[in-house]
């Protein structure tokens, strides 16, 4: 088992669930995105999520659709809504729905990590997660040894590409001129084709 | 619209102080170097006033190291490592600022948290932050107490090769700092991108962010 938690992020607008992965990855989260209610609903029949964050409005089954079905086929999977406007019609349906909250744009990444970690925090973990017993003792500990060494690698790399950038960069301006006069005659030789042959 | 929390505050104070002490280190470099050009303060006073400002200039930058070497944000000074696209969105950028702009056609650039500067931005920044700026503070360091340094001097070439590479640098901050200045009128409106470096929030149109996030 990881302790890596799986949060699913259903909104048709990809920046949303880029914005998620941005904010989680590397930091003990795995962001998986579905642009519609029912890619959401596959991919939760498939396999089990720590929390799902949905937007409202999307193309097919909309967001509360998605919370009212969780609700019915995996009651401790808590679901967030994501809303703009939240308008009082919706946010009732919502609360029907038995939803965990809501998550109003714009998002801020302390909003979304705040929220992931209330979100996961409130429930007790999902029925799939529930180790062996003999597992469960042995398994906190290794699994805080790899995210403690992920972290590391995660700052040594980050420090790494920090101090190495001013050299890359002075090896991309030194290129530069190479690199823009082929471009340049790339550009001349694509021009020349399509008044030779337009089609 | 929507606004991206861009300049967190640690960045927003390192940023204008840097703006007042690399003004005030001009000025009273023009007046140490260019004798007579400006008279600002006594010779002497001048003197001291600039190396008191070069103190801070290398403390502030303390600050702005220390933020991004703790903060994920760090990823922001990161290169770009696939030189094609990097050249290819350099190029596209050119283009804006040279033609593009003036036609005002969209900025190719879109702004994200975690990728603040577009591809010839970000290298000016990475090469001024982490390769002039440390050596015009050593170098400073080094023309400030000669007779302290005096080994220092002589492995690198001695005081006149200190004294150029330090000159060299500041004529490139000096024309470096307007060009900064102008750019930062470029947004939708000429106060935005500087409003932004006081309240810390660009504003972004929806949908065409690449990142809502902040």
């Amino acid at each position: 088992m990881s302790i890596l938690r799986k949060v699913l992020v259903v909104d048709d607008d990809p920046v949303i669930s880029k914005s998620f992965d941005r904010v989680l990855t590397g930091k003990g989260y795995i962001v998986v995105s579905a642009e519609n209610g029912q890619e959401a609903l596959n991919k939760v029949a498939k396999e089990e999520y720590d929390a799902v964050f949905t937007d409202i409005r999307m193309p097919g089954v909309d967001g509360i659709e998605v919370a009212e079905q969780l609700r019915a086929k995996h009651p401790w999977t808590p679901v967030v809504i994501i809303t703009g406007y939240g308008s009082p019609d919706n946010q009732a349906r919502a609360e029907a729905a038995g939803v965990s909250g809501f998550l109003r744009k714009p998002l801020s990444p302390e909003m979304i990590k705040k929220s992931v970690e209330a979100a996961i925090s409130a429930v007790p973990p999902t029925a799939a997660e529930f180790p062996p017993v003999a597992a469960a003792a042995a398994q906190p500990a290794a699994d805080g040894e790899q995210t403690a060494g992920r972290k590391v690698a995660v700052v040594f790399k980050d420090v790494g590409m920090f101090l190495a950038a001013p050299f890359i960069g002075l090896a991309y301006i030194a290129l530069f001129p190479f690199i823009g006069l082929a471009m340049l005659a790339w550009t001349g030789v694509q021009a020349w084709r399509q008044r030779v042959s337009p089609d | 619209m929507h606004r991206i929390y861009m300049h967190p505050l640690p960045v927003r104070v390192w940023h204008w102080s840097n703006a007042v002490i690399c003004v005030m280190l001009c000025l009273t470099g023009i007046q140490i170097r260019y004798v007579g050009l400006i008279n600002l303060m006594p010779f002497r006073m001048v003197v001291a006033a600039h190396n008191w400002l070069g103190f801070l200039l290398i403390a502030n930058t303390f600050i702005w190291l220390l933020f991004y070497l703790s903060s994920d944000r760090i990823r922001t000074y990161h290169s770009e490592l696939n030189p094609i696209k990097l050249f290819r969105e350099s190029v596209r950028q050119f283009v804006y600022y040279g033609y593009g702009i003036f036609k005002e056609a969209p900025n190719p650039f879109v702004a994200s948290i975690y990728r603040k500067f577009n591809p010839p931005q970000s290298m000016t920044y990475q090469l001024i932050m982490l390769i002039l700026l440390p050596i015009q503070c050593v170098t400073g360091i080094l023309l400030w107490d000669l007779t302290r340094y005096a080994r220092a001097v002589a492995f690198f070439g001695g005081v006149r090769v200190v004294d150029t590479v330090h000159v060299l640098i500041f004529i490139v901050f000096v024309f470096y700092i307007p060009f900064h200045a102008y750019l930062g009128t470029l947004g939708r409106t000429p106060m935005e991108h500087f409003k932004a470096m006081f309240t810390g929030y660009e504003e972004s149109d929806e949908g065409e962010s690449t990142d809502k996030a902040e």
